[in-house]
């Protein structure tokens, strides 16, 4: 049985009391999604949380309490804070991209400065192949190498290489 | 202040600042740290720009670098960095859990104490080298080794032998060197004492306030906590002046952790600290940590009922400085050194970005490795998110390159903070990324509704207000609570 609570717009969030969760829509247009992913995965370690999408510019998230019903005060509380804590993550998204290169800044100083340099032992141990790592989807190959590799096993390329100016000539 | 007034506010007039209304005036702050108190048409005037080049408080805003095309980039340049002169170190605090055993029983641990016969949990000598030895390896040339528990002196031949052992090791690698105990005291003895002193280890305990408070709250079987406490600081005090150092710098730290019983005994606990000889007092809030967790509901209270604790006991410590007493809060003295001085005194859980990892680093008797002693207090509660190695197995670097210390760095930067980032008291102030991760659920907390945001900016209010107020005498205390003196005493010589 959908219900409302005091001084929470009843268009936005809806509870099913019986089934001991609620939804709260999120209007994309107003929130970012990695803002809306940010704020949900707070609430992983007390509720399950699902996200879907109703409607067209509409994200519902709906949690369902892991130990108890959310029901009452504590339903209440939880969508109050799930709310505050989507308008702290949309703004934080905003303020890491506004302050990004003082954040990064600071953040090379600190580090750096506590890491140090490295010591003999451990640049011997270092890496310095060209295969750092691996790369099954050739994702660091150049376009060169991976097209001149399937052609050399014999399979088909996926689509015609792309002209030097971007096919912007055609 | 109305904002409303400001009829036509200039864009081009000011440089970037952020502004607070404190008492009857308009606080103003910019990035590297320098503040105005304003009147309220003083701060109209700012707003709009229209304030001539001749006049007294033009001289004011452009000596302060509030002023576009008045400003000093030089000077701006060299206030950061002086500010942020802790950023190029890492490390220098070095926190050793020799045991988590302890023989008093506090409501609020925050440490998660085990019983006496836990002896499961006491750090061996072979963990002990290898602590040190990731210690010695650390970047920064200053090192201070803090021995904390449960009680270390449970466990004081593994204190002895680190000390033994840093000594040795520091001779090949020259670091500036300090020990420090935190203990209840209860288990001091004079041939403990004699070694401590010798071994120029600094000594900091707990007093809680006057004896009823502080019995109730710290429970030592048979005995009463307060009396072995008190006994012990005035001997060590004692002790240091037979020594020949001077008692105004050298005597044993307390500190005090607030709690719900606490708040209308302030009066009380400043006399207690006073009588004790103690020249500072640290007028802590109870944290979410450890048995404080579930002990809220009789220890907790809200935020409001501490500052009006906190305000009324600072007011009359500022009284007994008037009469010449010389006692300082702790809070206080941080940040008016940030404010007053220009510098960070590299206080660790109030430094933007915080202490965790790049600044601290917590050692537990098991081996494993911390970015910082709230870090190691809730692994003993069951959660490991700020675990980042072993002394064993986790080299020195990777320590400091563990992802965690990245995040906590970016996540206690307060330019990446929602409503820090226009804080009027950013250049001040700092945030606790694993105190919002318990209260919260997010290292990045929402400080509207963190209790520990509330305190910080309370604290600055005050503080604001006293300075707007302009008393000559509270002004004098405050200028003296900056001063940084060094205790060179506690300085182990080293060699290379």
């Amino acid at each position: 049985m959908p219900v409302t609570f005091d001084g929470i717009p009843g268009d936005l969030v809806e509870v099913e009391l019986d089934r001991g969760a609620m939804s709260l829509q999120v209007d994309e247009t107003l929130y970012p999604l990695e803002a809306v992913y940010a704020a949900a995965y707070v609430f992983i370690d007390r509720c399950y949380v699902f996200l879907d999408k109703p409607s067209e510019g509409r994200i519902r998230v709906t949690l369902s309490g892991k130990k108890a019903k959310l029901e009452g005060d504590l339903a209440r509380e939880t969508v109050g804070e799930f709310a505050n804590e989507l308008l702290s993550c949309a703004w934080r998204a905003q303020i890491a991209r506004d302050s990004r290169a003082t954040i990064e800044s600071v953040t090379a100083r600190a580090l750096s400065g506590a890491r140090g340099a490295p010591s003999l032992d451990e640049l011997e141990a270092f890496d310095f192949s060209e295969e750092a790592f691996d790369d099954p989807l050739g994702i660091a190959m150049s376009w060169e190498e991976k097209y001149a590799k399937k052609k050399k096993e014999g399979a088909a390329p996926a689509e015609e290489p792309a002209k030097a100016d971007g096919g912007a000539a055609k | 202040m109305n904002l409303l007034q400001i009829r036509k506010p200039s864009t081009s007039f000011a440089l970037p600042f952020k502004h607070r209304t404190v008492g009857k005036r308009v606080l103003i702050t910019n990035t590297e740290g320098n503040f105005l108190l304003l009147q309220p048409d003083e701060f109209r005037a700012f707003a709009e720009g229209s304030i001539g080049r001749e006049s007294e408080l033009y001289k004011r805003l452009a000596e302060r670098n509030f002023v576009r095309g008045a400003e000093n980039q030089e000077r701006m340049v060299e206030r950061i960095q002086a500010r942020k002169s802790f950023l190029s170190y890492g490390p220098n605090l070095h926190i050793i859990v020799v045991t988590l055993r302890c023989n008093e029983t506090c409501v609020y641990c925050h440490a998660s104490r085990a019983n006496m016969d836990a002896v499961h949990t006491d750090l061996t000598k072979e963990l002990a080298e290898k602590t040190v030895d990731k210690i010695l390896a650390t970047t920064n040339p200053n090192v201070t080794i803090e021995f904390q528990g449960g009680e270390p002196l449970v466990n004081f031949g593994v204190v002895k032998h680190i000390i033994e052992y840093a000594l040795e090791a520091n001779k090949k690698v020259g670091k500036q060197l300090e020990f420090t105990m935190v203990s209840n005291l209860s288990l001091m003895d004079d041939e403990k004492l004699e070694y401590l002193v010798k071994n120029k280890v600094q000594i900091c305990t707990s007093i809680d306030g006057p004896e009823h408070i502080h019995d109730k709250q710290r429970k030592l079987p048979q005995a009463s906590a307060h009396q072995k406490a008190t006994y012990w600081i005035k001997r060590i005090n004692q002790e240091y002046e037979r020594i020949g150092l001077d008692p105004t710098l050298y005597h044993v730290e307390a500190l005090l952790t607030t709690t719900r019983e606490a708040l209308p005994q302030w009066k009380a606990i400043v006399d207690t600290y006073v009588s004790l000889g103690c020249k500072a007092l640290f007028l802590r809030p109870v944290d979410p940590f450890g048995f404080a967790d579930k002990t809220g509901h009789r220890i907790e209270y809200p935020r409001k009922e501490y500052m009006h604790f906190y305000t009324s006991a600072v007011e009359y410590m500022l009284e007994l400085n008037k009469q010449g007493v010389q006692i300082l809060e702790r809070f206080a003295a941080i940040f008016l050194t940030k404010i007053l001085g220009g510098e960070d005194p590299n206080f660790l859980d109030i430094r933007n970005p915080c202490g965790a990892g790049i600044g601290q680093i917590a050692y537990n008797y098991d081996g494993k490795v911390f970015t910082c002693d709230e870090g190691r207090m809730l692994h003993e509660m069951g959660d490991s998110t700020f675990l980042i190695g072993d002394v064993e197995t986790t080299s020195y670097r990777d320590l400091m390159g563990h992802e965690t210390v990245r995040a906590l760095a970016i996540a206690s930067n307060l330019e990446a903070q929602p409503d820090c980032v226009n804080c009027t008291y950013q250049p001040y102030c700092g945030v606790c990324p694993v105190h919002n991760h318990k209260s919260q659920g997010t290292i990045f907390g929402r400080m509207r509704e963190s209790t520990l945001c509330a305190v910080h900016k309370g604290i600055q209010d005050f503080l604001f207000e006293k300075l707007g107020e302009g008393d000559p005498a509270t002004l004098e205390t405050f200028k003296k609570w900056t001063t940084v003196r060094d205790r060179t005493h506690f300085l182990q010589s080293c060699a290379v």
